[in-house]
C-alpha cells in the first residue's frame, strides 16, 4: 500500500515543472476548451501532436502515460463502439443485416478516442505529473483569493485539501491493519447477504473513526503549538511569480486554441478534410 | 541571580471536576533553569503529561500560576501577540509522529511553523535548510513523511519545532511508540540541542533509562512531585522509585539487590560501564581487606 | 519435526511483486515454534518479522513454501483458512485500535461469535479471558473506549483470548505501556500459556523482557533467520546480535565487562536473578579466602 503516491507526481526536473502552478491550472482548464474546440481531422491530427510535444517537454516517460490510460480502456471502448455503430451519414461502408458502418462513424469514434485521450493525459501533465499536491492546493487558494474579499474561506478551503491529502495514505494503512486485526477475530466480509456484508464494516468503521477522531485532535493541538492561527499574517516559504515563461505558456496556448479555431473555420469553409 | 526560566507555582490542575475528585496535577511548584535538560518520570496517569501541557498552555491550571521568563502566562489577559510568543519559545513534539506532521512534503512541513509566525520566505528557507542539517535530514528535504521511519519523523517534527527558534523544548513521550534505535535517535538529538545548542530540553517518559540521561530527573506520582535532583540522587532511592510505579534499568536494579544483601557498593551506577566498575571496585576491596 | 506446533518450510514472499518497490520481506525462511513454549522474535525494524508473523494465521499467503499447523499445510485448502485463524490467535500492534463495540464484553465476545460458538459458551469464554488479563466485571460493563490505555490493551487481548487459539501470536504486545502496564500483559500472556498450554509468539523490542520470559528465541535480520535456540544460546552471542543492530540485555553486556575486567563470571547470564546468585556467590567466596 505503501507504493501509492497520491497525485502521482513524477520529479523529472523539466520546464514544465518549473512553470508557476497557477500557471498550471490556466494552461490545464484552457486545454481541456482546445479538447473540445476541436472540430476537424487536421485539428485532431494538431492535438494529438500537441499531447506528444507536451509529454516530451514534461519528460514523462511513455510507459508512465500509458499506464494512467488503463482505467479508461473501457470508457474509451465503448464511445468508440457507440460512435461506430451509431453514427449515421453519406458514405456507407459495410452493411450487414440491421449494422450499418458509415464512414462519418470511422472518423467520429477516432476523434472521440482522441480527445479523451488528450483530454486525460492533458490534465494530468499540467496538474497531477508536474505539480505536486501541495502546491496544486497552493495554486488554487492563491487564484481563488479574490473570492475572500466576499467572505469565502479559501485558505481553510485549501488547508482541508492539504491536511487530508496528507492523511489519505495514514488512514489507508490504518483500515488495512484494522481488516487484518478483524480477520484475525473471524470477521468475515466477503460473504452474505448485502445486509450481512454492509453488518460487517461496522468493526472496521467504528474504530476508523475514533481513530480519525483522536487524530485529528492530536493534529489540531500540534498545529496550535506551532502557531497556527487561521491564514491570517501568514507567509509562504516558496513563493513562485509568474514570470516570463509562464506569460510565454499561456500565450502558446491562446494561439494554440485560436489556430484550432481557424482550422475548423477554414476546412469546413473549403471542405478539406472530414469535419464533424 | 537571575530568574528562573520557568517558575511553577502551587499549580494543580482536574480534567473534569464533577467526575474525577483526585486532580491530575496537584500542588505542584518547580523551577526550570534556562538551558537545562530535565527528564520527568512517573507512570501512565501521574500527572507529568498534564503538567507538560499547562506549560505550554494548551490546558489551563485550575489553581496556582506558571510564570515563563518572569511573565506569568494567563491565556485570558494576554494578547493574540504575547500568546503567540510564548508558544513560538516554548515548542513541544507530541507522542505519535503521525498526527503532527501537516505537510506531504518534509520541507513544507518544516516551514509550518515560520509560516504562521510571519516570517519572510527568504528567511523561511534558511531556518528550514538549517533546521533539517541540525537533525540530519537534509537528504530528505524533499520526501513524504509516511516513507520514512518512525524515528525520522520524530526528527523532522523536532526540525519543525527547531525552524521556530524556540529557547526550550518539551518532548511529551516522543519516543514511546519508536524501536529501539528510533528512541536513540531521539534521545541523542535532545541532547545535541541542549548540549550544543543550549536549548531547555524538557522530556516526558516512562523509561528511567532515558530520564537519567537528563541533567535533572523530577519523578511524579498522583500528580505531585515525589523524587527531584540529579540522576545519582533519584537512584539512591530505589524503594521511592518503584513505588512510583517505575522500574530501574537492570544493572542499577542488580547493584540495589546486591546492598539490600549487605554487599557494601560505593558510588553510583547507571550504565552497565560503570557498573561493572563498582562490582570490581567492591571484589577488589572484600579480596585485599 | 513433530514436536513442532507451527512451521515455516523454506517460505519467502515479496512485497509489490514485479514493480519497482519488490521488496522481499521473507527469504527462504524455515523455522518451528515448540509446542507449549513461548518463543521470542526479535529484530530490527524491517527485519521481516512482522511478515513472518502474519504467515502464521493466513493473513499473507507465501510466495513460496509451506506453513504447517500440527504436521498440516494451513492453504491446503485456501477456503478453509477462517479455521487456521481459529486456532492460530493473532493479537496485532497496538491491538487497543480495533475496539468497536458497546461494552468491553460485547467486544471480547466477537470472536467467539463468529466462530459460532453458543451463547453459554461465549458467556463463559469471555468471563475466562477477562480473568486471566485481569478485567472486573465491572469494567467488562464499560464503554471500551472509556478504559485506561493499559486496560484497553489488555481487553483488545482478552479479545484474541477468548477464542482459545491453540497458538498465540503477539506483535509487540507492550509497546508503549509503563512499566507496570507492560508486566500486568505479559503476566496475562504466561498465565494463558500456563492454563491452556497454548504455544505463544511475542515479537518484540525490548530484550529485557523477552529474556526474562520466552523459553526460545528467534533473531530476524534482512528477511532471514540469523539465530534461533535457547534463551542463553541466543542473547550471549553479542556478535551476531549486534551485527543484527540489536542491543545485549543490560545483565549481557555487564557479565561480558566483569570479564574483561578479569571477574570470573558465567558469560551466559542474562537475567537480573542470576547476576545476582552468580555474584552473591562470589563475595562469598572472595570474603571466605581472604
Amino acid at each position: 500500500m505503501k507504493s501509492i503516491s497520491l497525485g502521482q507526481y513524477y520529479a523529472s526536473g523539466s520546464i514544465l515543472h518549473k512553470l508557476d502552478p497557477r500557471t498550471k491550472v490556466l494552461l490545464g482548464m484552457l486545454y481541456i476548451v482546445c479538447t473540445f474546440l476541436c472540430k476537424n481531422i487536421i485539428a485532431f491530427g494538431l492535438l494529438f501532436l500537441s499531447g506528444i510535444l507536451l509529454i516530451a517537454i514534461a519528460k514523462i516517460p511513455f510507459k508512465i502515460i500509458l499506464r494512467s490510460l488503463r482505467p479508461i480502456i473501457f470508457i474509451m471502448l465503448f464511445t468508440v463502439v457507440i460512435n461506430v455503430f451509431w453514427t449515421t451519414g453519406d458514405r456507407l461502408l459495410f452493411s450487414w443485416s440491421f449494422i450499418n458502418i458509415y464512414a462519418e462513424g470511422l472518423y467520429n469514434a477516432l476523434f472521440m478516442a482522441i480527445r479523451i485521450i488528450m483530454l486525460i493525459t492533458g490534465t494530468s501533465l499540467f496538474l497531477t505529473y508536474t505539480t505536486t499536491p501541495i502546491q496544486l492546493t497552493d495554486a488554487i487558494e492563491r487564484l481563488l483569493a479574490p473570492l475572500k474579499r466576499i467572505k469565502v474561506p479559501v485558505h481553510e478551503f485549501s488547508m482541508m485539501m492539504t491536511i487530508a491529502l496528507r492523511f489519505v495514505p495514514t488512514l489507508i494503512d490504518e483500515t488495512e491493519r484494522i481488516m487484518s486485526a478483524q480477520k484475525a477475530r473471524g470477521a468475515d466480509f466477503s460473504n452474505g447477504s448485502l445486509v450481512k456484508r454492509a453488518k460487517a464494516l461496522i468493526p472496521i468503521l467504528v474504530p476508523l473513526f475514533v481513530s480519525a477522531f483522536r487524530r485529528a485532535d492530536e493534529l489540531a493541538t500540534a498545529m496550535e503549538c506551532r502557531c497556527y492561527h487561521g491564514g491570517e499574517g501568514r507567509t509562504k516559504m516558496t513563493v513562485t511569480r509568474m514570470q516570463g515563461s509562464d506569460i510565454t505558456a499561456l500565450f502558446a496556448m491562446i494561439v494554440f486554441g485560436t489556430v484550432i479555431v481557424l482550422i475548423n473555420y477554414y476546412a469546413a469553409k473549403y471542405g478539406i478534410g472530414y469535419t464533424m | 541571580m537571575s530568574q528562573p526560566f520557568i517558575k511553577v507555582e502551587n499549580v494543580s490542575y482536574s480534567y473534569d471536576e464533577e467526575i474525577n475528585l483526585i486532580p491530575a496535577v496537584s500542588g505542584v511548584s518547580l523551577e526550570i533553569e534556562e538551558g537545562s535538560y530535565v527528564a520527568f518520570a512517573g507512570r501512565n496517569g501521574s500527572g507529568k503529561s498534564t503538567f507538560a501541557k499547562l506549560l505550554n498552555m494548551i490546558l489551563e491550571p485550575s489553581d496556582g500560576k506558571i510564570y515563563i521568563s518572569g511573565k506569568e502566562i494567563d491565556v485570558n489577559a494576554m494578547t493574540d501577540a504575547e500568546l503567540m510568543e510564548t508558544r513560538r519559545n516554548i515548542g513541544m513534539v507530541f507522542q505519535n509522529p503521525d498526527n503532527q506532521l501537516v505537510a506531504t512534503i518534509v520541507e513544507d512541513d518544516v516551514a509550518f511553523g515560520p509560516e504562521n509566525l510571519g516570517v519572510p520566505s527568504d528567511e523561511i528557507r534558511r531556518r528550514v535548510d538549517d533546521a533539517l542539517k541540525t537533525v540530519g535530514m537534509s537528504e530528505y528535504a524533499k520526501s513524504e513523511p509516511q516513507r520514512l521511519s518512525g524515528g525520522q519523523k520524530q526528527r523532522i517534527a523536532i526540525a519543525g519545532i527547531i525552524a521556530m527558534m524556540p529557547k526550550c523544548i518539551i518532548f511529551d513521550e516522543s519516543t514511546a511508540m519508536l524501536d529501539p534505535s528510533g528512541r536513540r535517535e531521539v534521545v541523542d538529538m535532545m541532547e545535541k540541542l541542549n548540549r550544543e545548542y543550549g536549548i531547555t530540553i524538557i522530556t516526558i517518559t516512562h523509561y528511567m533509562d532515558e530520564a537519567v540521561r537528563a541533567d535533572r530527573v523530577i519523578v511524579m506520582d498522583g500528580g505531585r512531585v515525589v523524587m527531584d535532583g540529579t540522576p545519582e540522587q533519584v537512584y539512591a532511592e530505589p524503594e521511592k522509585i518503584r513505588a512510583a510505579g517505575l522500574e530501574l534499568p537492570q544493572c542499577a536494579e542488580l547493584v540495589c539487590r546486591l546492598r539490600e544483601k549487605g554487599i557494601k557498593l560505593d558510588g553510583c551506577c547507571i550504565t552497565p560501564e560503570s557498573c561493572a566498575e563498582l562490582i570490581c571496585r567492591a571484589l577488589e576491596v572484600t579480596s585485599n581487606e | 519435526m513433530s514436536e513442532y506446533k507451527i512451521a515455516l518450510t523454506g517460505v519467502t514472499y515479496r512485497y509489490s511483486p514485479d514493480t519497482p518497490y519488490e521488496t522481499r520481506a521473507l527469504d527462504n525462511v524455515s523455522v518451528g515454534f515448540e509446542s507449549g513454549k513461548i518463543t521470542g522474535v526479535i529484530g530490527h525494524t524491517g527485519s521481516g518479522k512482522s511478515t513472518l508473523i502474519q504467515m502464521l494465521n493466513g493473513l499473507l499467503k507465501p510466495d513460496s513454501g509451506e506453513v504447517t499447523l500440527d504436521g498440516a499445510d494451513i492453504w491446503a485448502n485456501p477456503k478453509k483458512i477462517s479455521s487456521v485463524r481459529f486456532k492460530v490467535g493473532m493479537v496485532m500492534q497496538y491491538p487497543e485500535y480495533q475496539l468497536f463495540e458497546e461494552t468491553v464484553r460485547k467486544d471480547i465476545a466477537f470472536g467467539p461469535q463468529n466462530m459460532g460458538m453458543n451463547e453459554d459458551e461465549v458467556k463463559k469464554a469471555v468471563e475466562d479471558a477477562a480473568a486471566v488479563v485481569g478485567l472486573t466485571e465491572e469494567q467488562l460493563e464499560k464503554s471500551p473506549f472509556d478504559l485506561s490505555g493499559g486496560q484497553k490493551r489488555r481487553a483488545a487481548i482478552a479479545g484474541i483470548m477468548a477464542m482459545k487459539p491453540e497458538v498465540l501470536v503477539l506483535d509487540e504486545p507492550a509497546a508503549g505501556l509503563d512499566p507496570e502496564g507492560r508486566e500486568s500483559i505479559l503476566n496475562a500472556v504466561e498465565k494463558y500459556r500456563n492454563e491452556t498450554g497454548a504455544t505463544v509468539i511475542i515479537v518484540s523490542h525490548s530484550m529485557e523482557d523477552m529474556a526474562r520470559r520466552c523459553d526460545n528465541i528467534v533473531v530476524m535480520s534482512h528477511s532471514k533467520i540469523i539465530l534461533n535456540g535457547k534463551c542463553d544460546e541466543v542473547f550471549t552471542n553479542s556478535e551476531k546480535l549486534t551485527d543484527a543492530g540489536l542491543d545485549i540485555p543490560q545483565i549481557t553486556r555487564l557479565m561480558m565487562l566483569l570479564r574483561s575486567k578479569g571477574v570470573d563470571v558465567d558469560s551466559k547470564i542474562y537475567t537480573v536473578d542470576r547476576a545476582e546468585q552468580a555474584l552473591l556467590k562470589l563475595f562469598a567466596e572472595r570474603e571466605a579466602t581472604r
